[in-house]
Order: C-alpha cells, then sequence, then structure tokens
C-alpha cells in the first residue's frame, strides 16, 4: 500500500479516479470559445466584527441567456471556511468538491486539520492546473476563498483570500469581490470602508448584511449578468457568515426583512 | 508437508493460537447507540484507537499497531475515492467491511507462509435517515458480526462475552450521553479484567461467573480509577445532531470528566 501522505489528488491518480479538473483542453484555434459558455457573476466577501460575511447573487448566464436563477455560488468547503465563485460553474463546482474531499482526506488520515497555509496551495494548485483552459477562454475560475482562523482569533480570525488566474494568493485586509459584476463595486467597498460611517470591520451582522445585498443590488443595475432580489420568484442573493462558532447561512426571512428595511427604500424625494 | 489437508488445518490453527496470544491483553472498545447517535469508547496508552473513516463511519481497533494502520488507512482511502467517485452516500459500512476489509484479512489469515493481520476491529456506522444504525466487528480471521445497538471488542473472547452480557442487562439507546458513556466505562473494565486474566478450557462458564462478579459497581469504579492512573480515556461519537455532514467528533474533556466526575 503507498502512502499518499494525506494528498487526495496523488490518491486518486493512484486509483485511476480522474477530477473532471484534469479533462483536457478541447482543441482551440485561438479565436472564441466553441461554445457559449455559461458562468457565475457577483461575490464579495467582508471582514466584518465577528468574523468574515460573504455574499452572492443568483444568476448564471451562458451569453446573454439566464441559465439559471437559482445558482449557489456560495459552497462551504469545511466547518470554517467557504469558496465564493466567480466564473466558469462547471470548474468551480468541480474545485470547491475537490478542496472539501481534500481536506477530509488529510485530516482522516493524517489524523490532523490541515494547516490554513496548506489549504490555500491547495487551491492555488487546482487554479493553475486549470490555466489551459482558462487561456482558451472558457472554464476560468477565479474564486475568493474565506476562513475563520481558530488558532489565531484573539481578535477576530476572518480571512480573506483572493486569486489570480494563475493561481497566485493574496490575502485581502477588509474585502474581496470578484466576478462582472465587481467592478461595480469594489470602489465602492474602498470609499465606504475609508469614509463611511464606520469601516466594515467594525460593523456587525446587520450592518454588513446591509452593505452587502445594497452592492449586490447596485452591481444587478449595471451588470446583466447579475441577479439582484427577484420579486415574482421571490429568490435573494445568499449570504453567509463565517465566525467562531462555524457557518452559518442567512436565512430568507431575514434577508426579505433586510431587504425591504433598508435595500428597497431610497431618498425620499 | 503443507499439501496435506490436515497440516493445512493444523498451520491455521496454530496461527489461530498465535493471533489470540497476541491480541490478549489488548484494551477493549465497547460500542453503543445512545439517544443523539452511536459512541465508541476506551482507555488508552498514548496511542490513538478510535479514528475517522467518512462522513458517518468510524473504525477502532485492538491489535498491532502497525497493521491497525494499514488496515485503517486502506479503509480511509477506499472510502474517500467511493466518495468523490460517485457520492458520499455511497459510502457504506456494510460495502466497506464485507467487500473491502473482511476479504484482505481473510486472505492474510490463509496464507500461512506470509504474515498475517494481528488485528480486531469495531466500526460503527450512522445511517441516512435514522435507519441503518450499527455496528459491526471484524475478527482477525475475516469474519463479521453486526449489531444495531452494540457491539464489543476485547483482549479475549472471554472477555467478549462478558462484555455482552454486562451490556444486556441494560439498554443505552435512550440514554444521554454522560449515561451512556458511563455504562460503557463500566462494561470496559469488565472486558478488560478478564482480557489479562489466563484462561482455561471451559472458559464460558469462566465469563459467566466473571461477569457476576463484576457487576458490583463500586468495584468496577475502584477498577478503573486505577486504570486511570496510566490509561486515559478515549471516546468517540457519529452525532445525529451534528450541523455538519461529517458526524464524526471526539469526545471533550468535559464530557468525558462529566461521566467519571462521581468516581473519581
Amino acid at each position: 500500500m503507498t502512502n499518499h501522505k494525506g494528498n487526495f489528488l496523488d490518491l486518486l491518480k493512484a486509483h485511476d479516479c480522474q477530477t473532471q479538473l484534469d479533462l483536457p483542453a478541447t482543441a482551440s484555434n485561438g479565436t472564441s470559445p466553441p461554445i457559449q459558455e455559461t458562468e457565475g457573476t457577483t461575490v464579495l466577501a467582508v471582514r466584518y466584527k465577528d468574523g468574515v460575511l460573504i455574499g452572492g447573487d443568483r444568476r448564471a448566464t451562458a451569453g446573454n441567456v439566464v441559465m439559471y436563477d437559482r445558482a449557489e455560488k456560495l459552497l462551504q468547503i469545511d466547518e470554517h471556511s467557504v469558496l465564493a465563485i466567480a466564473g466558469s460553474p462547471a470548474m468551480a463546482y468541480e474545485m470547491a468538491r475537490v478542496l472539501e474531499h481534500s481536506f477530509q482526506y488529510f485530516r482522516r488520515s493524517q489524523l490532523q486539520e490541515l494547516s490554513i497555509e496548506g489549504k490555500l496551495r491547495t487551491l492555488s494548485r487546482l487554479i493553475r492546473e486549470n490555466l489551459p483552459m482558462t487561456l482558451q477562454g472558457i472554464g476560468g475560475v477565479i474564486p475568493i476563498y474565506a476562513i475563520y482562523d481558530l488558532q489565531n482569533d484573539d481578535k477576530n480570525g476572518g480571512k480573506i483570500f483572493f486569486y489570480d488566474a494563475l493561481g497566485a494568493h493574496f490575502e485581502s485586509a477588509d474585502f474581496a469581490t470578484s466576478g462582472s459584476g465587481s467592478v461595480w463595486i469594489r470602489g465602492v467597498l474602498f470609499y465606504q470602508n475609508r469614509w463611511g460611517d464606520k469601516p466594515l470591520a467594525d460593523m456587525d451582522e446587520q450592518e454588513a448584511t446591509v452593505t452587502v445585498l445594497r452592492l449586490l443590488d447596485a452591481a444587478a443595475e449595471y451588470d446583466s449578468a447579475t441577479s439582484g432580489y427577484n420579486p415574482k420568484s421571490n429568490i435573494y442573493p445568499t449570504v453567509k457568515t463565517i465566525t467562531k462558532d462555524g457557518i452559518q447561512d442567512l436565512s430568507v426571512d431575514r434577508l426579505q426583512e433586510i431587504y425591504a428595511e433598508s435595500v428597497e427604500t431610497t431618498y425620499a424625494r | 508437508m503443507l499439501d496435506e489437508p490436515y497440516r493445512w488445518l493444523e498451520a491455521v490453527n496454530n496461527r489461530r493460537d498465535y493471533i489470540e496470544d497476541q491480541l490478549r491483553g489488548g484494551s477493549p472498545v465497547v460500542g453503543l447507540r445512545y439517544d443523539d447517535g452511536l459512541l465508541l469508547v476506551t482507555i488508552g496508552r498514548g496511542q490513538r484507537k478510535i479514528f475517522e473513516v467518512h462522513d458517518r463511519i468510524a473504525l477502532s481497533a485492538i491489535g498491532h499497531s502497525a497493521d491497525i494502520e494499514r488496515l485503517r488507512m486502506m479503509a480511509t482511502d477506499t472510502a474517500s475515492v467511493q466518495g468523490f467517485q460517485s457520492s458520499v452516500d455511497d459510502v457504506t459500512l456494510h460495502r466497506l467491511t464485507n467487500f473491502v476489509l473482511g476479504p484482505t484479512i481473510k486472505q492474510s489469515f490463509e496464507a500461512i507462509f506470509g504474515s498475517a493481520y494481528i488485528i480486531k476491529m469495531l466500526l460503527a456506522e450512522l445511517g441516512a435517515r435514522g435507519e441503518g444504525d450499527g455496528f459491526i466487528a471484524l475478527n482477525y480471521d475475516g469474519t463479521v458480526q453486526s449489531n444495531q445497538d452494540r457491539e464489543v471488542i476485547g483482549g479475549t473472547h472471554e472477555a467478549e462475552t462478558a462484555m455482552q452480557n454486562y451490556l444486556s442487562a441494560a439498554d443505552a439507546s435512550e440514554s444521554s450521553l454522560t449515561t451512556a458513556l458511563q455504562l460503557a466505562l463500566e462494561t470496559w473494565v469488565v472486558g478488560w479484567e478478564l482480557g489479562v486474566q489466563e484462561t482455561d478450557a471451559d472458559s464460558d462458564e469462566e465469563a459467566n461467573e466473571g461477569a457476576e462478579l463484576t457487576m458490583d459497581k463500586e468495584r468496577l469504579h475502584g477498577v478503573l480509577r486505577d486504570e486511570l492512573q496510566a490509561g486515559e480515556i478515549e471516546g468517540a461519537v457519529l452525532e445525529t445532531s451534528r450541523r455538519s455532514n461529517n458526524k464524526f467528533r471526539l469526545l471533550t474533556l468535559a464530557e468525558i470528566d462529566a461521566a467519571i466526575a462521581d468516581w473519581l
């Protein structure tokens, strides 16, 4: 029996089992992609008082077609981390699945939790291996990875990392955004954090949620591939908190309440 | 000479004696169902003995630590690959024990020129939707024994019988974790005492006698106190109410202390 040192990808190889990320990139003539690819859109994470609050819209598009209006873009990887995906869902879901199984396999085989650095590198490797696809203009994924660091949480263990297409990871002090709608909101977050009523890090869950929902609404206003709140089918963006106690989804009731109170309102004219 | 059937049987029997000798003195493991899932308990001396295999499967064993490690990795690898390839719902204890571990153990047990696994395993699985919970014990010859509510492994057959007898008088399936943990620890003492004793031929009778003798709880708690000088209680649960797909967790010190506080 081989010892895989807790590396799940090596274990899969030893069992002749492929992930979908291993599938070869198709031959390309270097022009436009051969099919209209489904893409996911706006996600953002902010460091607030108790950890990280992370939000995402629900729309998946292929070209100008809305493929799906209930896409889940915030994927729980383990008890204290979430991958927020933007880009190709096919690759992103598989990456999330590989990550989840990798971390579990490491813990189960090595009898200790994989370190945060180890988790970040695993994700880096997956993004790096996906580069040939990304270069073809299909299958690219640029995620945000948010985690609560239990070893280091005397003040606030919330940590946000974002990636580039080559797999480099960067830690962000206050917030991160990704997806086609993110260009509209990144500057707003900077403004809010620097000159707003209070910095993001001092916000409580309610305040951070209001900020995130408003920004998703703003992204939906300018980016056709991002959905805001859909009143016809009662679909809200998803919001999760990552704190010392684990991961919590904000319920639809709570989102509904916050929406009515603080997002749908505008200045009186 | 081994091509004669009688010689072969003799060799297998010798091997049986040899393995049983090696297993004697192993610290028993007790598996019990309680009101929020399944509990596995033992007392160890430094080496960890209870492991997470998959979302709903836990493993414990007595025997040679290298053998435990090899089979634990085999179980973990198989479950992990299968869970990834199709779905975590397709990883079941029955498939793991009857198609993977059982045949592997039996094969090396009967390959009399090779080395046999010196091991007894106790595995637990929390079924989906409240059905199919249960324990499976695997013997060193690859035989499989299953029970929904309780199962034990110990250093000797007599120790196991005595523990089963002790458990049959009680039912922990509706008990809290603390109560179930207390019952499991008492059962451990029953098995531990018999496991380290030399045994005679008509040992089943003796085991029953032993069980009656050990029904005195005060005395059991006293033995436990002594054993805790050198050993440490190790326990884990597959917890139905746990808010995660992954149902396994080790017991905390506080949970263990709550169970034994009155006995110390």
